[in-house]
């Protein structure tokens, strides 16, 4: 088989697909101030926010006073008019950036949320590339097959899949599951 | 009695340290003698750790507060079923548990092991040794269970009352234990490795290990889940705190390996692959011990808290630098039998899976660490909690849910075109159908709907495959139900596999759900008023003490009216206007379509030795939707004050709990072809040995 040297069409498609859609659903995921009520907003604001005095809980999560005290102010705020992003920098200039469920994407914390773009790209484009790699090198003793792509068609028509599925259930006699791979496996070399 | 306990841990310590050095010395120096006594020290230790634990709980029973852990963790108050949570609630306790399911798995699958492994035992002996010398060392020299008190107390302080909770029997001990029971599989390959095993002999010790500590892993968590929904008294069942994430980043290691060594299994191929992943999980296993030991790190579970944090991370540090060490001493050696044929292939797909679950387990465990390079670096902290989380993992999750749907349809090596085309036309179809569905039928959220979308079509992959399968049973005779059996008894690990999948599909509409289609409204109610949110209204009927000497206590009566909400215009109009989903209403005299369909009793405890409240929240549930009602506090006027939610499908969130269960059985079920000869070799060997 000789290497190719960019990866196949459908590939790169169906890589730019899954994209699109996650970068869609990223900008989904994000709070749509517009279309829900003050009140889904101020529990959706309170599940934003840290309380002070709790380790590791919201205030939507906590019942401490200062929880409650604060689960007040942003409904409070909401009456007033603010927007989501006014009520959490309020609520940072006044407790620190702690109070804060998830980092800002601004500055140092803009890495919180670049990182994890990159993981998935790094970790997509080293499989991708894995897979290629172990297309075209040609890794250890097993000879190549010649007619790989023949007997494959085969392999997997839905007949012969049918056939393994006889065999699997014992219709048509034949010897145990690994036998059969072996068995498999000679008929391809 | 706190002697007895003591003297056994010593005595296992010692024992330990015997079996590492016997094993390696036995090894080295051929003498086949000192590996059975190594081998033999190894079910000693299990003694002595069952020994010690039988005292420390006998101590809980006996009510023996000289003990001062017996008496930091219980009372005479408590309900004596709570004994068993008790000897694990606190660090010391803890440690001892998980060093009994350490030692008597590492007894288990030694004894069971199949003789093929006969040449790396000796190192897997080793490595299992010296992890038991590791908690033996920790619990004997500086997190004793049974120090004793100077002054012997009257009474106890009692148990944590967010304990006291069915979830807590299994939540905690099941999670702890699939934590260390990754230590299996990881001295098997380790053993392997060392001894130049590198053959695929340990793939199905490795597989079947992994898969206990991965199913016993994954229990624990969704039962962690059940729990914190029922009484953590915010309606959340996954908050991504820290020590959630330290058992979740193992698991999904483990996910991806479960998947991989099948296929090296079947086609000799990701040795290398494997192995770095075992190493991966059993690493990250090690770091959840230390974060839940004194870590860096914030955690709503504070209960473990201790001075032991530099301890394990150092132990943690010292199985980094081991397992990898070793994985690239060895990896020349670890080259697949075969090339890769086509992207279109399982193998590909699982590849595939695999990164994507790394990726998620990277992304949190960058989210858990952020906020320590955020102190380094410049000195001010952040939190990293569950809208980042939800945000980052989010999408990525839902492409891993994708890959569950497309991998098992695509055949090893290479696909054809025609058989893409057969197979995947149902499962699309199944996709389209169901996001146009939604969208006609007037439901918000697009992204919400692709995600139902998705896990139609990975349900319909599996039906299909399964309906293709029978029928051509069927077609012979069978019954619907004896021919699909039989499929999935013909390839156990697929099918028991497809039925998990389905599991995760359940979990995945929980989430889907609850995380966008949740409704909420709170309000503070006097006894006879009533609370409206969609097409509920819940009445105030009720209340009642439940106080006692360490707590104060109260329970509200609630009845649950099904309510046409029509009836309600004219509340539902003004409550919008003011910007609210619901509202109270003071008069709840019954109107025209209300209907009574059930009463809950949510309950509110505050204990007042530990400074904390703890809730029962009252849940009415169907497979549509929960009512969930949160008694937020007892006001001094009488009133009640409730927050109230409907969440919708989170009953099959805790529904796919059994399957899950079902499915690893039947994936683990031994296959008859694989079965027999290693049992054979085993009965041939035990007597040999003792």
């Amino acid at each position: 088989m000789i290497a190719t040297h960019t990866f196949p069409y459908r590939v790169r498609v169906t890589v730019l697909v899954l994209f699109t859609i996650m970068s869609a659903i990223v900008t989904e995921a994000c709070v749509r101030e517009e279309d829900i009520s003050l009140e889904q907003r101020a529990y959706q604001l309170s599940g934003e926010l840290m309380c002070p005095v709790c380790d590791g809980q919201t205030i939507d999560g906590s019942n401490a006073q200062i929880a409650v005290d604060m689960r007040l102010k942003v409904t409070n705020l909401l009456q007033e008019g603010n927007t989501n992003a006014e009520i959490l920098d309020y609520f940072s200039d006044r407790y620190g950036e702690e109070i804060l469920a998830a980092p800002t994407g601004k500055g140092f914390n803009m890495l919180a949320w670049i990182f994890p773009a990159l993981i998935v790209t790094a970790a997509l484009g080293i499989a991708l590339y894995t897979i290629k790699h172990m297309k075209s090198s040609v890794l250890n003793n097993e000879p190549k097959s010649s007619s790989t792509g023949n007997i494959s068609i085969k392999h997997t028509d839905l007949s012969e899949y049918l056939d393994r599925v006889d065999k699997d259930l014992g219709i048509k006699k034949d010897s145990t599951i690994q036998a059969k791979q072996e068995k498999e496996d000679e008929e391809e070399n | 009695m706190a002697d007895l306990g003591a003297m056994a841990l010593l005595l296992g310590l010692v024992v330990s340290c015997y079996a590492a050095a016997a094993s390696v010395l036995g090894e080295k120096m051929r003498i086949a003698e000192l590996i059975v006594s190594a081998r033999r020290s190894i079910y000693m230790t299990a003694l002595c750790a069952a020994v010690a634990s039988g005292t420390l709980i006998f101590a809980f029973a006996e009510n023996d507060f000289s003990i001062e852990y017996v008496a930091n963790h219980s009372n005479t108050l408590m309900d004596r079923a709570f004994v068993w949570v008790a000897f694990y609630a606190g660090n010391e306790g803890s440690l001892l548990y998980i060093l009994l399911i350490l030692t008597v798995i590492s007894s288990i699958s030694i004894w069971v092991a199949p003789t093929r492994l006969e040449r790396s035992m000796p190192w897997t002996i080793a490595i299992l040794a010296v992890i038991q010398l590791f908690y033996f060392a920790v619990l004997t020299l500086s997190a004793s269970p049974f120090e004793l008190m100077e002054n012997v107390p009257e009474d106890g302080r009692g148990i944590n009352p967010l304990l006291t909770h069915p979830g807590m029997f299994s939540h905690p001990p099941l999670l702890m234990g699939g934590l260390i029971a990754i230590t299996v599989p990881f001295a098997f390959v380790s053993g392997a490795l060392i001894a130049g095993n590198f053959g695929d002999d340990w793939v199905d010790v490795a597989r079947v290990s992994a898969i206990i500590a991965w199913g016993v892993l994954g229990i624990g968590m969704l039962l962690g889940a059940w729990w914190a929904y029922t009484i953590l008294g915010w309606g959340g069942y996954w908050a991504w705190d820290p020590i959630e994430n330290v058992a979740l980043m193992p698991w999904l290691v483990l996910t991806a390996f479960i998947h991989s060594i099948m296929v090296q299994k079947r086609r000799g191929m990701f040795r290398m692959w494997n192995v770095a992943l075992l190493n991966i999980a059993f690493v990250l296993a090690q770091l959840g011990m230390f974060i839940n030991r004194g870590g860096p790190v914030v955690s709503v579970h504070s209960f473990a808290a201790s001075t032991l944090g530099m301890i394990f991370l150092s132990f943690m540090l010292a199985s980094l630098v081991f397992a990898f060490a070793l994985f690239l001493w060895r990896m020349p050696a670890l080259k697949s039998d075969r090339n890769m044929e086509s992207f279109m292939s399982r193998e590909a797909s699982f590849l595939v899976n695999n990164f994507l679950f790394l990726s998620v387990m990277a992304i949190t465990l960058w989210g858990v660490l952020f906020p320590l390079f955020s102190d380094f670096a410049r000195d001010v902290s952040v939190t990293v909690s569950a809208p980042y989380f939800d945000r980052a993992n989010g999408p990525v999750l839902l492409g891993i849910v994708m890959m569950m749907g497309v991998g098992p349809l695509l055949p090893w090596r290479k696909a054809s075109a025609r058989s893409l085309k057969q197979w995947f036309i149902w499962p699309t179809a199944a996709l389209l159908l169901i996001i146009t569905f939604l969208v006609i039928a007037g439901i918000q959220r697009p992204v919400a709907i692709f995600a139902f979308g998705v896990v139609g079509f990975v349900a319909a992959s599996i039906l299909e495959e399964w309906w293709r399968g029978s029928y051509a049973r069927h077609r012979n005779g069978d019954n619907w139900a004896l021919a699909w059996w039989r499929l999935v008894n013909g390839n156990r690990p697929r099918h028991g596999g497809y039925i998990v999948h389905i599991s995760i599909l359940m979990i995945g509409l929980g989430i889907i759900g609850t995380n966008f289609y949740q409704q909420r409204t709170d309000g503070a109610i006097s006894l006879g008023e009533s609370l409206v949110i969609d097409n509920y209204r819940i009445q105030y009927i009720d209340r009642g003490d439940d106080s006692r000497p360490d707590r104060v206590a109260q329970w509200a009566e609630i009845s649950i009216y099904k309510i046409e909400p029509s009836d309600y215009a004219y509340e539902f109009d003004l409550a919008l206007s003011q910007g609210s989903n619901g509202f109270t209403l003071e008069d709840s005299t019954r109107r025209k379509n209300d209907k009574l369909i059930d009463t809950i009793k949510p309950w509110h405890g505050f204990y007042l030795d530990f400074n904390m409240a703890s809730v029962r929240s009252g849940i009415r549930s169907t497979f549509i939707e929960d009512l969930y009602v949160i008694p937020r506090d007892f006001l001094n006027d009488g009133r009640v004050s409730l927050a109230v939610s409907i969440n919708p499908l989170a009953w099959w969130l805790w529904a796919s709990g059994p399957l899950f269960i079902i499915g690893t059985m039947i994936a683990l079920w031994p296959q008859p072809a694989v079965e027999t000869r290693p049992a054979k070799k085993n009965t041939k060997q035990s007597p040999a040995e003792s």
